[in-house]
């Protein structure tokens, strides 16, 4: 019975492949599709792929690139945006980029969810002509450029205030995001520099997993097992589930916490204000995808990266402000109004984004 | 998936109606699927001027064997009545070792890919000696020798990185007299199940998965026969890593995790019934590129973004109901 099932199935998948060899074969002296390539007049197509869609940083990291798209569309410049989107892994990302090759864009804007595993479909888009430019998150590709901050930066920033606050000798613990993530090791190389030539004793490094209720749980772990803290550094996503265990554990007054530039810290920050309460929050924007796309539009009329502005195939957007103490009342009513989960944020004009070309 | 209450699987009637009933059973599933294929591949065409220029489809059969080939294992162990929920960590695995080994140099990569193969084999080897030795359900057992799987692959691989020699990423892309290294690629994994289907380990597979003690009472070695199967899929994961190594030209140790449902979504599309036994991988390999293209589809399509993952479901869903249509039938006039 299964035999003469399975010749049927011969018998189709034959006639199927058949019919698809056929119309390859015919289909390979056709167009060949792609007006890519830079220099060329416009409008352009500029397509976004997005592989995580989880938080409100990635919300609006696509709403920011969508408005920058509009405004250059009512130019003429650009005529099409495809956005990609959707939770997915290294493979889907591969599809992704695959059907935005398909699709004829000038150029592709990737947040990647792998630092390497891209570079093979990378190569595929660049030897089409398309410009490729990676925000968020660096990739090792040569012929991508990476549109991003610098995060050891980042990291010294916060790492620096909190050192100045605990003083030499001071002791405190660290919630990092994830161990062995890129942007992670990063961050934690610059910061524990930072930690030991300021003299600052690192009792001990956990994880956090960027994520709030990970962060709480972990802090109050780590404030039980040790009673005599000056501070915690951590990085964004967890410095509100840190500020509640800290505050659970009626020690806000004697634990520095380096906190974040979102909403949800905020709030909690404002209100601690009235006891004396001081904290940091070093913006990591969102809106460097919007930076990136005037990078792109930049890239496709045929300007060329200015030498010095370009580190390896890494182009550094800047941070664009940090909150403290001295200036959160300028940053606090602006945002006051957004949801917890809203990440302060900022981008380079298009006249800024000009002068890193020549 | 419950199991069939124990009056619905009849004791082997040999009967010619019963026999022809499930005859036709099979064909209008095998129908089914070709009629999905047909019906995306249409709406893929129309939706996609360029569906037929060479990139296009180079890059989609690129994209098709990662999943052509996990899913021909899982539906070897299907057909033996298990599930294999270990195969996604299985490929990563595989494709991490690989990728250490190789290093970027050519000469490392047979024996890298002969490590790789290893890996899927011990793999497969270790599952079914939990499924079978500790009479484990193949579900929960396959399950929890998953986070074994993937665990290993951070070890190998903690970060990112690592990489295939550029004639291998690039071969993978390339045609031989216009047929897509990919294409050919797929065309031989469906050689290797047709051969494999005239062994006769592949006859003891269907027997077990259609009735154990049936088989066992015929002298099937039921225990190996298992074990077996579970070995065979972790060969096809291997097979599977090494596409996806070639897709991707770097390691990362999450990358196969994901394939695993939609293994087994490409199985039951293909038409061969989870209760083990009845269907064959030809009809999942369908599966696996109808899966593929309904992707495609969504995306040429202009679905807003963020509808995107719920249209990608409800076709799945859909795929999946009309592929259970004639199943149902048969159940009807039973």
């Amino acid at each position: 019975m299964i035999g003469s099932a399975n010749r049927r199935w011969r018998a189709a998948v034959l006639l199927t492949a058949t019919g698809l060899l056929l119309a390859a074969c015919g289909g390979d002296d056709g167009s060949n599709g792609g007006n890519g390539g830079s220099g060329g007049d416009g409008p352009f197509t500029i397509g976004l792929s997005n592989g995580f869609v989880g938080s409100e940083w990635r919300t609006q990291m696509v709403d920011g690139v969508t408005e920058a798209f509009e405004e250059y569309q009512d130019e003429g410049v650009l005529d099409q945006l495809v956005v990609e989107s959707a939770d997915t892994d290294v493979n889907g990302q591969i599809q992704q980029i695959r059907n935005l090759i398909n699709r004829d864009v000038d150029a592709i804007i990737v947040n990647p969810n792998s630092e390497t595993a891209l570079d093979a479909v990378f190569q595929e888009a660049t030897d089409r002509g398309i410009v490729v430019v990676a925000v968020d998150q660096a990739v090792t590709s040569p012929g991508v450029t990476n549109v991003v901050i610098d995060q050891a930066e980042w990291a010294r920033i916060s790492a620096e205030w909190l050192a100045d606050q605990v003083g030499s000798d001071g002791r405190i613990v660290v919630v990092n995001g994830i161990s062995g993530h890129p942007a992670n090791e990063m961050r934690w190389g610059a910061a524990e520099e930072v930690f030991e030539q300021a003299g600052v004793e690192v009792l001990t490094v956990a994880d956090g997993g960027w994520d709030q209720a990970t962060g709480q749980q972990v802090m109050s772990n780590l404030l039980a097992t040790y009673p005599d803290l000056d501070g915690v550094w951590t990085q964004d996503g967890m410095a509100e589930g840190i500020f509640r265990a800290v505050q659970a554990a009626d020690k806000l007054d004697e634990i520095v916490i380096s906190g974040e530039a979102r909403v949800g810290y905020m709030r909690l920050w404002n209100d601690a204000r009235d006891n004396g309460f001081s904290s940091i929050g070093v913006v990591n924007p969102p809106g460097g995808a919007v930076s990136a796309v005037h990078m792109v539009v930049n890239l496709l009329q045929g300007n060329e990266f200015a030498a010095d502005r370009v580190d390896g195939n890494t182009v550094h957007v800047p941070i664009p402000f940090t909150v403290d103490t001295n200036n959160f009342d300028e940053y606090w009513p602006d945002v006051e109004n957004e949801t917890d989960a809203y990440v302060l944020d900022g981008s380079l004009t298009k006249d800024e984004a000009a002068e890193y070309f020549d | 998936m419950n199991p069939a209450p124990p009056g619905t699987r009849e004791p082997a009637p040999a009967t010619l109606a019963h026999w022809w009933g499930r005859l036709r059973d099979i064909q209008v599933s095998g129908t089914a699927t070709v009629a999905m294929l047909v019906v995306v591949i249409a709406v893929n065409v129309a939706l996609q001027p360029n569906f037929f220029d060479q990139y296009a489809l180079t890059s989609n059969f690129a994209t098709f064997v990662p999943l052509v080939a996990i899913a021909v294992g899982q539906t070897i162990v299907v057909l033996s009545g298990g599930i294999d929920l270990s195969l996604g960590a299985q490929v990563t695995l595989a494709s991490v070792v690989t990728v250490q080994l190789t290093d970027g140099e050519l000469g490392n990569l047979p024996l890298a890919l002969t490590a790789g193969l290893g890996v899927g084999v011990a793999c497969g080897l270790f599952n079914g000696l939990v499924v079978v030795v500790a009479r484990l359900q193949p579900i929960v057992a396959t399950f929890a020798t998953s986070f074994v799987f993937s665990g290993l692959a951070l070890v190998v691989l903690p970060r990112p990185g690592g990489t295939m020699p550029s004639e291998f990423t690039s071969g993978y892309r390339d045609s031989v007299l216009g047929v897509p290294v990919a294409l050919l690629a797929i065309l031989a994994i469906a050689a290797g199940w047709l051969l494999l289907r005239r062994h006769r380990v592949t006859r003891h597979i269907y027997a077990v998965g259609g009735n154990a003690e049936a088989a066992f009472a015929s002298l099937v070695p039921v225990a190996r026969t298992r074990i077996t199967a579970y070995v065979i899929a972790g060969m096809f994961a291997s097979v599977s890593a090494f596409a996806i190594l070639a897709n991707t030209g770097a390691g990362d140790p999450f990358i196969g995790n994901e394939l695993t449902l939609t293994s087994v979504a490409a199985v039951v599309i293909g038409g061969t019934a989870l209760r083990g036994g009845r269907g064959g991988a030809i009809g999942s390999i369908l599966g696996a590129i109808i899966l593929a293209l309904v992707s495609n589809i969504v995306f040429f399509a202009d679905v807003p973004s963020t509808y995107r993952q719920l249209a990608n479901g409800l076709v799945v869903i859909l795929a999946l109901a009309l592929a259970g249509i004639p199943a149902l039938q048969k159940r009807r006039s039973a």
